[in-house]
């Protein structure tokens, strides 16, 4: 059965949940953490965070009888927030929804730190969108540059040459400790 | 490769700024409820046209600048692409409808902006608009008798004026919107001004020789390397030069040209018009890095509009003029090789064009506006020959007109 906005409304009724409701309800039950870390190094606070996710959950929802793979769905909901976060449009759009309605930051930032993470961790917010998502599916997720390829909708090379330039700009912007004379680059 | 220090610490500080969070804010309902706000702005996107009949009074000359990737769609990874040897008719009628356009319009009679199905209305008519600092920045008319004088202007978010310079050329949008510039002329001489889009570096300024506003100066794309190329016009012969402006402020002029096309900021080549025939033209890919020596050349097409990543560039048809081009093919690049032809289905007694103002919206799609049987049509084109029809049935417009325009090109013919 497709989704359609009828359909979507009178599922909104508690005990009835579809099959199509129930199997996603255990998806984002069973990944909603971890994919909400995600976004939040992606858009750099909650508001941003919460935004992408569940415009990307949305968009999941509205394809979930399409997606045969159930494996690839990590990827599918990373895709969107990474293609949603580059969106220059959409993110000027947000600014200007934000300006007019004042949309408050929700929550404080419960992390810690050392220090040296989170100097280097600002310095990752300034990357433009691109490097930023590189960096964040590098380092965080983990993946191959061919995966990152994949997602991103760019060749191995272009991962390469962002994540490239996006280190270069840690350097130059990140404190004297991480250069390569102080970090043990050289020595390799 | 083993990770280097830098790498092992920016893995540690990403680890450590999220690994913290246990947040799951939201329940199915939630989402349903997001996605039946995305539904509707996927129809109100589609049945908006339908219920407009808009005229219009704008002559074609419009722009698009800078790059949006397609957001309501994932992106595939890109095989090479096929030569397709057939013609591909576009027939925006029986064309099928394909997923919504997140590439932001200009509703030129409604004076609006029209991105991702919602709508704001604008404060004043602008040719070009992009994302800038925490607003906007766009070309509008200076005087609206006069629609060759443009001047730019800095916004708010809620397109405020914060700030304008005038007379102006258009803007020059690199391809991940990061980096824009525009040439402004201060009564002595042109100027060209670059700036990072969020603001993180100095503006850059680049005086040019003392000469008057005749000779105009635009910004046609970048380059490699934190370099911009420039045209400069001749106002004698009317001839545009290209001239590569250096992150120093250094100027190197390229060999002589008619008209310069465009650039990609990925491989360093350029375009330009080197002939003008009578009934058609020649055009030379040039290589900015050696100099301009020329890569190869073609009096088959007008050669605008590099693909994001360098590997395709657009042909339109060898008569190139504001009306548009009845084909499009894209070509190699590197070669000149045909890729893919299109050509716009409809009688060639009436204007069938597809307007030279474009967007790549990806490495392996590009977005058009044509015009045919006085209709006007967004259409989505794929290197593989694939044909959709986006944004709605198509506005009725008047002879040389458009309805709607990109707001963002990466096409912009000078």
């Amino acid at each position: 059965m497709s989704a359609t906005l009828v359909d979507m409304g009178a599922q909104d009724r508690p005990g009835d949940l579809s099959d199509k409701d129930a199997d996603f309800s255990a998806y984002m039950s069973a990944r909603q953490p971890a994919l909400y870390r995600t976004a939040y190094l992606l858009a750099g606070d909650h508001a941003g965070a919460e935004d992408l996710l569940q415009t990307a959950f949305a968009k999941l929802y509205l394809s979930w009888d399409r997606i045969r793979d159930r494996e690839a769905l990590d990827g599918y909901v990373r895709r969107i927030m990474v293609n949603e976060n580059s969106s220059l449009w959409r993110r000027a759009w947000k600014r200007r929804e934000h300006a007019t309605d004042t949309m408050p930051e929700t929550g404080a930032l419960d992390t810690y730190d050392d220090g040296m993470g989170g100097v280097l961790w600002s310095f990752v917010q300034t990357l433009p969108p691109k490097q930023r998502s590189v960096v964040v599916l590098r380092y965080y997720e983990q993946l191959s540059e061919a995966e990152i390829a994949d997602v991103l909708g760019i060749s191995v090379g272009t991962v390469k040459s962002q994540a490239s330039r996006a280190l270069a700009a840690l350097r130059a912007r990140a404190p004297h400790s991480l250069h390569p004379h102080a970090s043990g680059d050289d020595a390799r | 490769m083993s990770p280097t220090p830098l790498e092992d610490q920016v893995h540690d500080a990403l680890h450590r700024t999220a690994d913290p969070l246990q947040r799951a804010p939201f329940t199915v309902s939630d989402v349903r409820t997001r996605a039946r706000r995305i539904q509707r702005r996927r129809a109100a996107v589609a049945g908006a046209a339908v219920a407009a009949v808009l005229a219009i009074a704008i002559p074609v000359g419009a722009s698009m600048v800078g790059p949006t990737p397609r957001s309501e769609v994932p992106p595939v990874t890109q095989p090479p692409a096929p030569r397709i040897t057939e013609t591909v008719r576009i027939d925006p009628l029986s064309a099928p409808v394909g997923g919504a356009l997140s590439l932001p319009l200009i509703d030129v009679d409604e004076q609006s902006l029209v991105v991702d199905g919602e709508t704001a209305e604008l404060p004043r008519r602008y040719d070009q608009l992009t994302p800038y600092s925490d607003g906007w920045i766009g070309i509008t008319f200076v005087d609206p008798e006069d629609e060759g004088a443009v001047g730019v202007q800095v916004l708010g978010p809620d397109f405020e004026v914060l700030d304008e310079a005038a007379p102006t050329s258009h803007l020059a949008v690199s391809t991940d919107g990061s980096r824009i510039a525009w040439a402004e002329h201060d009564g002595e001489r042109w100027t060209v001004v670059e700036r990072d889009r969020d603001g993180t570096r100095e503006e850059r300024r680049t005086s040019l020789p003392p000469g008057s506003a005749d000779a105009r100066v635009r910004p046609v794309g970048f380059l490699p390397g934190d370099a911009l190329l420039v045209g400069t016009t001749d106002p004698a012969t009317g001839r545009e030069s290209a001239l590569v402006v250096g992150p120093d402020g250094s100027t190197s002029p390229l060999p002589a040209s008619l008209r310069v096309g465009s650039s990609s900021e990925v491989t360093g080549l350029v375009s330009v018009q080197t002939r003008f025939t009578g009934d058609g033209s020649c055009w030379q890919v040039r290589d900015a890095g050696t100099g301009g020596t020329e890569v190869w050349r073609t009096c088959d097409y007008s050669v605008l509009g590099f693909s994001p990543d360098g590997r395709h560039v657009l042909g339109f048809t060898d008569y190139l003029t504001a009306g548009g081009s009845p084909t499009l093919a894209v070509l190699d690049a590197a070669t000149g090789e045909r890729v893919v032809d299109f050509e716009v289905a409809g009688a060639r007694t009436g204007v069938v064009a597809i307007n030279p103002e474009v967007a790549w919206e990806d490495d392996g799609t590009v977005v058009a506006t044509l015009v045919t049987g006085e209709r006007q049509y967004v259409v989505r084109l794929g290197l593989d020959g694939t044909v959709e029809r986006v944004g709605g049935e198509g506005l009725d417009v008047a002879p040389g007109a458009v309805a709607l325009k990109l707001a963002a090109p990466g096409v912009r013919p000078g």
